[in-house]
């Protein structure tokens, strides 16, 4: 029993720390893409306002993909070895 | 430190989005049968959490628009890490304390994403004189 909760545990531990293996895209995806809107402006200054707009959206979309990471793996750190503990005790009575 | 005009008009945006998406979610768990004090307790901080993180990303933003391209990325890449602690610690913080309800803080991390899918139709006005001068 107490071999079977400490998988469980080091699993959701694992699975938690793979889920935010997520988190490192994001912010290469933001690098880039403040780079190439540096460049834009750097072109036509006029089109700063507009450029910064859809620059701020976009980076907003890209972090949502290392969010829904995180979420996975502040679930499976606080709420899933709970679940499938109680879930263990009850299948074994 | 001056705020660019792009980055609060967003922030309002979103924030606006935000909190009538809490109401929603609210009117859903009282529906359920689910309400008690954490759950706007939650709501409270999951919001504050979502658009803190967008205006610190559109401070950041504004604020690497003036340097050269790799300093910009650089800066972008740091500025990332860190929101992202600041988010893993807040919203760990909310899941973990029984004062606040779970998903109520969880649900509204993703309501800047629901905003933005709605953008295009709030900002046709601004886009079409923009497009009418291209053309000209």
């Amino acid at each position: 029993m107490e071999l079977a909760i400490g998988i469980i545990l080091a699993g959701c531990a694992i699975g938690a720390g793979l889920a935010l293996i997520a988190g490192i895209g994001p912010g290469i995806g933001e690098g880039n893409a403040v780079a190439k809107a540096c460049e834009a402006i750097g072109r036509q200054p006029e089109s700063k306002g507009a450029v910064t707009s859809t620059m701020i959206m976009g980076c907003a979309i890209a972090e949502t993909t290392g969010l829904y990471g995180l979420v996975i793996g502040i679930l499976l750190i606080f709420v899933a070895p709970n679940l499938f503990v109680n879930i263990l005790k009850e299948a074994v009575k | 430190m001056q705020i660019d005009p792009a980055v609060k008009k967003e922030t309002r945006y979103i924030l606006g989005f935000s909190i009538l998406l809490s109401a929603v979610m609210e009117l859903v768990f009282y529906l359920c049968g689910h309400m008690d004090y954490t759950v706007p307790l939650g709501n409270l901080l999951g919001v504050c959490i979502a658009v803190l993180n967008f205006f610190l990303m559109g401070l950041t933003i504004q604020n690497s628009i003036g340097l050269d391209e790799k300093a910009a990325s650089e800066k972008l890449k740091l500025s990332q890490k860190l929101r992202m602690l600041m988010v893993i610690a807040l919203a760990g913080a909310g899941v973990g304390l029984p004062c606040f309800h779970s998903l109520a803080v969880v649900i509204p991390l993703f309501f800047p994403r629901i905003a933005i899918a709605f953008w295009p139709l709030f900002n046709k006005k601004d886009q079409q004189p923009a497009d009418e001068q291209t053309l000209d």
